[in-house]
C-alpha cells in the first residue's frame, strides 16, 4: 500500500471549511466565516494573497469553483445567493478580485456551484431542491437562467460537470444521483443512479476520455462507481452501480474526487483519507491515512498538481488546508 | 455562532451507569451541595489536596450526602419521579491531573441535556423523561487525540410533535458547545415514538443543514433561551 504523506499544512480560518478549488496556481477557499481567502500554491511558497470582501455574502460560503482556465470564480453561499469574483486588473502587480455579480434565484441556502469545462454554463443547486443552469458569455458579467431543475425530492448537496461532454451529476438528499443533458436548449433528467441508502454529499466523473463513469460519496459510508451503459427506447440512459469501493470510512462520506491519474480520493466525517485504484477491472485501496485533520471531520478533497507532481489537498472542520503527497511503497 | 452560555464542565465521579432509580436517588444526595457553605468547604479542600481521590475529600462528600437526605426536594408528580429543582455537583476549576485520560461518560452528557427547557413547556427535557440516561451511550477512550463517539435516543412527548427536530438541534447545540471537537454527536428518535422517525432522525444528522439552522437567527434566538436553564 502506498502512503500518505503531509507536504503542508495551512490554518485558515477559525471556522469549518467547507470547500475550495484551485486553477492556475491559486486555492480559493469557503468557510462559515463568511471570507473567501485565495492562497498562491506556487513551487513550495504558500502565500495568503487576497481575502474577498466579506459583505458581499451575509452567511456561510458552501462552495467555491474557479471558471476553467480563468480568473472567475463562482461563491456558493447560506444566504442563497452566489456571487462572481474577476481579478482586478491593477497598474502594480498586487493581486486583488473584485465582486462582478451577484446571483439570485434559489430559496433556499446553495449548497454547490459548478462550472462547465468550456465556461459557459454554471450549474448551481439548493436546499430548495432545485438546480439551475445559468448561461454566461466570455466576460462572465452576465447570467442567464435557462433551466430550472426540479426533479430531486430533497435538498440537492452538490453539482458537477462532466470533464468534456455537456452533461450534469446533482447529487441529493433524496439518496439519489440524477444524470441531466441538454436537448436543444432544454435540460432533461436522463438517469436517477439509485442504491446508496443515505444522502448523497457528492459525486465525480471519471477523467478517462470516452467512458462515461461516475463515483459518488454517501451517508451511508461507501463510495460506489456508477457506469453509463448506454440508452434503452425512451432515450434514458442506463446507468448500473459497478462497483462498492473497500470498506473503508465508518461514517459519512462527504467528499470524492476522481484524479485524471484514475485514482479515486474520499474524506468524511471519520477523518479518513482513502485513495483507491482499480486493478484489472477490481478496486482496492491504494493508500489511507487516519485523522487526517486530528480529531476534526473532513469536509472536502481535491488532487491538483504542484511542481509537475499530483497531489492531494484536503479542508476540515479546522479551518486547515493540508496538502498530501502520495508515495508508492517500494 | 456568538457564546450564550458559559461552558463550566462538572466533575463527576467515574462509575457504573445508575438506573433511573439510583439516578432519582443520587439526584437527592446531590441536593445538598446547592449549599454554599458545602461549596466553599469542597472548594478549600480542592486547593489543599489537588485531587478528587483524596480520601478526606470523599469521607467529606459522603457525610454532606447523608445530611442532605434529610430535606428531599418536592416531585413536580407522580409519574415523574425526577426532581423539580434537582442540584447538579458542580465546582469550577480542573479538579483532575493533567495526564488522566479526560474521559466522558454517559452521566456526563447527561448532567449536560437533562436541563434543557422543553420549547413549549417550564420542564426541562430530564423531568419530561424526553432524555434519559439510559438512553445515552457514549464510546470514549478518554485520548484527546483520538475520536469519540455519543449516541443519545430522544423520547418526544407525542408521537406527532412537530417539535422534536427543535428538542433535537437544542441538544446538538448544547453538546457541540460543551463537549471536546474530538466527539461524533448521533442523535435519534428512540423507535416507535414518532411518526416521522426516520426523517427527523436524517434531519438532526446531517451537519449541513445543522450549520445552516445555526446561521437562522429566530430559529437560533428559540434555541438560546431553551439553553438558558442549562446549569
Amino acid at each position: 500500500m502506498a502512503s500518505i504523506n503531509l507536504i503542508k499544512s495551512l490554518k485558515l480560518y477559525k471556522e469549518k471549511i467547507w470547500s475550495f478549488d484551485f486553477s492556475q496556481g491559486i486555492l480559493a477557499t469557503g468557510s462559515t466565516d463568511r471570507k473567501i481567502k485565495l492562497v498562491s500554491v506556487k513551487y513550495d511558497d504558500f502565500t495568503l494573497i487576497d481575502v474577498l470582501d466579506e459583505t458581499a455574502h451575509k452567511k456561510a460560503i458552501r462552495s467555491v469553483a474557479w471558471r476553467p482556465h480563468t480568473s472567475l470564480l463562482a461563491a456558493g453561499s447560506f444566504d442563497s445567493t452566489v456571487s462572481i469574483w474577476a481579478k482586478e486588473e491593477s497598474a502594480d502587480r498586487t493581486f486583488e478580485m473584485d465582486l462582478l455579480a451577484i446571483i439570485e434565484g434559489h430559496e433556499n441556502e446553495v449548497k454547490g456551484v459548478a462550472w462547465s469545462n468550456d465556461g459557459y454554463y454554471l450549474a448551481t443547486c439548493s436546499r430548495d431542491k432545485s438546480v439551475w443552469i445559468w448561461e454566461t458569455d466570455e466576460s462572465g458579467e452576465e447570467y442567464e437562467c435557462i433551466s430550472v431543475l426540479q426533479e430531486h425530492s430533497q435538498d440537492v448537496k452538490h453539482v458537477i460537470w462532466h470533464p468534456s461532454e455537456a452533461l450534469l451529476a446533482s447529487s441529493s438528499y433524496d439518496d439519489t444521483v440524477r444524470i441531466w443533458k441538454d436537448y436543444d436548449d432544454d435540460w432533461e433528467c436522463v438517469a436517477v443512479l439509485n442504491g446508496h441508502e443515505g444522502t448523497v454529499w457528492s459525486s465525480d466523473f471519471d477523467k478517462t476520455e470516452g467512458v462515461f463513469r461516475l463515483c459518488s460519496g454517501s451517508d451511508d459510508s461507501t463510495v460506489r462507481v456508477w457506469k453509463y451503459m448506454g440508452d434503452d427506447e425512451d432515450d434514458q440512459q442506463e446507468w448500473v452501480c459497478e462497483a462498492i469501493l473497500p470498506d473503508v470510512h465508518k461514517r459519512q462520506v462527504y467528499n470524492v474526487a476522481w484524479g485524471f491519474n484514475g485514482l479515486i480520493a474520499s474524506v468524511g466525517a471519520d477523518g479518513v483519507l482513502a485513495v483507491y485504484e482499480e486493478v484489472d477491472g477490481e478496486w482496492k485501496v491504494f493508500a489511507k491515512r487516519a485523522l487526517c485533520h486530528g480529531v476534526y471531520e473532513i469536509n472536502v478533497v481535491k488532487w491538483l498538481e504542484l511542481n509537475g507532481k499530483t497531489i492531494l489537498a484536503t479542508g476540515g472542520d479546522d479551518g486547515i488546508v493540508n496538502f498530501w503527497s502520495l508515495e508508492k511503497a517500494a | 455562532m456568538s457564546e450564550f452560555l458559559n461552558e463550566n464542565p462538572d466533575i463527576l465521579e467515574e462509575n457504573q451507569l445508575p438506573t433511573r432509580k439510583e439516578d432519582s436517588t443520587k439526584d437527592l444526595l446531590l441536593g445538598g451541595f446547592s449549599n454554599e457553605a458545602t461549596l466553599e468547604r469542597r472548594s478549600l479542600l480542592l486547593k489543599i489536596d489537588h485531587s478528587l481521590k483524596s480520601q478526606v475529600l470523599q469521607d467529606i462528600e459522603v457525610l454532606d450526602k447523608l445530611l442532605s437526605i434529610r430535606i428531599p426536594p418536592e416531585l413536580t408528580s407522580d409519574e415523574d419521579s425526577l426532581p423539580a429543582e434537582s442540584e447538579d455537583e458542580s465546582v469550577a476549576g480542573g479538579g483532575k491531573e493533567e495526564e488522566e485520560p479526560d474521559l466522558i461518560d454517559a452521566q456526563e452528557i447527561y448532567d449536560l441535556i437533562a436541563h434543557i427547557s422543553d420549547p413549549e413547556h417550564p420542564l426541562s427535557l430530564g423531568q419530561l423523561s424526553v432524555v434519559n440516561l439510559e438512553d445515552i451511550d457514549v464510546h470514549d477512550s478518554g485520548n484527546q487525540n483520538e475520536m469519540a463517539e455519543v449516541v443519545i435516543k430522544i423520547t418526544p412527548t407525542i408521537t406527532h410533535c412537530s417539535l422534536a427536530t427543535l428538542i433535537g438541534l437544542g441538544i446538538r447545540v448544547r453538546l457541540e458547545r460543551s463537549l471536546p471537537p474530538r466527539f461524533r454527536i448521533t442523535i435519534l428518535l428512540k423507535k416507535g415514538t414518532h411518526d416521522s422517525e426516520n426523517q427527523v432522525n436524517k434531519q438532526l444528522n446531517d451537519k449541513e443543514r445543522v450549520a445552516a439552522a445555526c446561521e437562522n437567527e429566530q430559529l437560533l434566538g428559540v434555541v438560546s433561551k431553551m439553553l438558558v436553564t442549562c446549569k
